[in-house]
């Protein structure tokens, strides 16, 4: 039988290798796509129950107008934070994983990154669509307002410009802690946490110290949400820069 | 595979047990050495070894892109040499075993022609 | 012969503890190395700090001629498989099977059939569910599977029954003799491995105590069984490892005899039993037996 001497594989192409940590992310996508919307069906169910048996209980004239507070409700914000819980489960069980496939961490971490960004358009996407559901069927049959909620501003557009940052934001931010946690484990992502804590802290009494807080409110509604969404994005830029930095000296140990 | 002598010793004395006995007859393939490293349940490089022992002996020769074959005489090669070796092998331990129980060389020989009739 | 793996003067520090200390070797291609050693002597650390997972305090390390930290063109010709692999949420071992080819070029997946069949995997059922040993053949399976040119196995056959591990060190032979790869094994059963292995690396307390030829390790020792006197007289004065015995009966492990030298001990009446290559790296370190495993 003739013996065959292992050929040193031909490096795969550097975007192949970025595209091949992506598509892990989606090879079961439980975690990424299936619980997240099957929470958020869960939530929209649940509201949709509450608004009916409101409607139930009130005569027809009364019934008008009668959901009108709901889109200063937040039933939908959930999906937001959330996608830092996916960010963070992500990372932390899929980075020792693929280190044992051969990956780099720069390589990693940029696959991630794109899978992260693929989710977040999908994710607005699916909020768009069902807001445009929402708006056919008037409130769905009721008035109510879930996936248009004010504080996304009137158009469509903006709205969904705005949901796409903040899932970015939340994605990277997620991605952020889960590298102080892959990399210090417990101990860090404490003082990491201490440490924004302060950090918080320690704007709020200067803006209060300087008496600047209107100062803080004029910004906010001149910028307005669209204005604050892309603001976000350079937190979100730092978040990113600062994960991939952090990950490379990032070790497996423990993880398993 | 308990023996203390070398792994590839042990491989090369089975291949030529197999050769007298004609399980693998003169001018006829053997296994190569990977069937032999499974066999055996041993690292490639070990059965290698012990095939060159036997080839460097004579005992066994490679026809180029087939694989091992016996040589012809190997049969008379191997018995020669262990007939050789029967002496310090096998005749001195049965003798030391035999003064270790107070059986001198007359009474041995008795039981051998004894057990050589009986036989 | 060209060396897959150089290493110089390699040192690990977590903290206080020095877990790999000034270890110099170098593995040539395409043989079988054994990595052995007691639990906790530093054999993990030091397939991590191979593969680029952890970084050295000190040293040089190059695979195929490049330092492997962070370096994608090594890495994809490397397979390291752990004992204790944790697996993405919800997958199953379809997911590994399906994901892993991406990974390594070399992949082949009617390999992989079999031996998903041999070790009596259920692809679809999730990996939380999973035995330890079906959990443990599937990083098996990875391994052998992924034909990578450099690979290594750090203890990953631990859930493995008897019948099992049998069936990796079968497939392993027959694989690594029909497609010749590198290959490190590291374990603390070395007695069932033994035989496997070509070149043998014993590591103890993070220091590289041996780094042998496998059979060359092997003959340096045997164990010469008898009466006393009789032991005594035929030992002389060589070098003597162990001595043991028990009444007038005497155990003594001596460098190992030559075919006249063997011999000569049948002729005195004496037995010669073989040291496993567990008994001798016992001996050579100076280790309790405790401390070692006996194979199931």
């Amino acid at each position: 039988m003739t013996t065959t001497n292992p050929v040193l594989a031909h490096p795969a192409s550097p975007l192949k290798r970025v595209t091949n940590v992506t598509r892990l992310h989606f090879a079961n996508p439980w975690t990424t796509l299936g619980l997240p919307w099957i929470i958020l069906g869960v939530i929209l169910a649940g509201t949709l129950t509450i608004w009916w048996l409101i409607f139930s209980a009130l005569s027809p004239t009364e019934r008008v107008g009668a959901l009108n507070g709901t889109e200063f409700g937040g039933s939908s914000f959930f999906i937001f934070i959330y996608m830092m819980v996916v960010a963070i489960q992500a990372i932390s069980i899929t980075f020792p994983f693929a280190l044992g496939y051969g990956v780099t961490r720069r390589d990693y971490y940029l696959g991630s990154s794109l899978a992260f960004i693929i989710l977040a358009v999908i994710y607005t996407t699916g909020l768009t669509i069902l807001a445009a559901i929402e708006k056919a069927t008037n409130g769905w049959g009721m008035g109510g307002s879930m996936f248009a909620p004010i504080y996304f501003g009137d158009s469509a557009l903006g709205r969904a410009y705005v949901e796409f940052l903040l899932l970015l934001f939340f994605f990277f931010v997620g991605a952020a802690i889960a590298t102080v946690w892959v990399r210090w484990k417990a101990t860090g992502v404490t003082v990491f946490f201490i440490i924004v804590g302060v950090l918080l802290v320690g704007l709020i009494a200067l803006v209060t110290f300087t008496d600047s807080w209107f100062v803080v409110a004029d910004t906010l509604v001149d910028l307005g949400i669209i204005g604050v969404a892309s603001w976000s994005l350079v937190i979100t830029a730092i978040s990113a820069v600062a994960g991939f930095f952090l990950l490379r000296r990032a070790t497996p140990r423990n993880s398993a | 595979m308990d023996d203390s002598r070398p792994i590839f010793a042990q491989v090369a004395e089975n291949i030529e047990n197999d050769i007298i006995s004609g399980a693998l007859p003169e001018e006829g393939q053997v296994p190569s050495t990977n069937e032999f490293a499974a066999f055996y349940r041993i690292n490639p490089a070990t059965a290698l070894k012990g095939v060159n022992v036997l080839v460097d002996e004579g005992i066994l020769y490679k026809k180029r892109g087939i694989g091992m074959f016996v040589a012809t005489g190997a049969q008379e090669q191997i018995t020669g040499a262990r007939r050789d070796k029967f002496s310090s092998e096998y005749v001195r331990p049965l003798l030391a075993e035999a003064e270790k129980l107070g059986i001198n060389s007359t009474q041995l020989t008795q039981m051998i022609a004894k057990e050589a009739k009986n036989s | 012969m060209t060396s897959t793996i150089e290493v110089h003067n390699l040192t690990k520090r977590f903290g206080k503890l020095i877990a790999v200390n000034d270890v110099s070797f170098s593995v040539t291609e395409n043989k079988i190395y054994g990595l052995l050693g007691r639990n906790g002597a530093g054999k993990t650390t030091l397939m991590q700090l191979l593969t680029g997972q952890e970084f050295a305090t000190k040293g040089t390390i190059s695979l195929f001629g490049q330092a492997p930290v962070e370096n994608a063109k090594v890495l994809q010709n490397t397979c390291f498989i752990k004992e204790s692999q944790r697996y993405p949420e919800n997958f199953r071992p379809k997911d590994v099977f399906t994901t892993a080819p991406w990974f390594f070029a070399n992949w082949d997946p009617k390999f992989a059939e079999r031996l998903i069949a041999d070790f009596r995997l259920p692809l679809n059922r999730p990996i939380k569910k999973l035995s330890r040993g079906q959990l443990s053949s599937i990083g098996v399976i990875v391994g052998l599977a992924s034909r990578a040119p450099l690979t290594f196995f750090d203890e990953p056959y631990l859930g493995l029954d008897a019948v099992a591990r049998h069936i990796f060190y079968d497939r392993l032979l027959e694989d690594y003799a029909n497609h010749p790869r590198t290959v490190v094994l590291s374990t603390h059963l070395i007695d069932e491995v033994s035989n496997l292995l070509e070149h043998v690396l014993v590591i103890d307390d993070g220091k590289l105590i041996i780094n042998e030829d496998a059979e060359t390790l092997r003959n340096r020792a045997t164990t010469v069984v008898g009466m006393k006197t009789a032991v005594d007289t035929f030992v002389g004065a060589r070098k003597v490892l162990h001595r043991d015995g028990i009444g007038g009966l005497s155990s003594v492990t001596v460098a190992g005899l030559n075919e006249s030298e063997r011999r000569d001990a049948k002729a005195a009446g004496l037995e010669l039993s073989p040291v496993s290559l567990q008994q001798l790296i016992i001996q050579l370190t100076s280790t309790d037996t405790k401390e070692f495993e006996v194979s199931a």
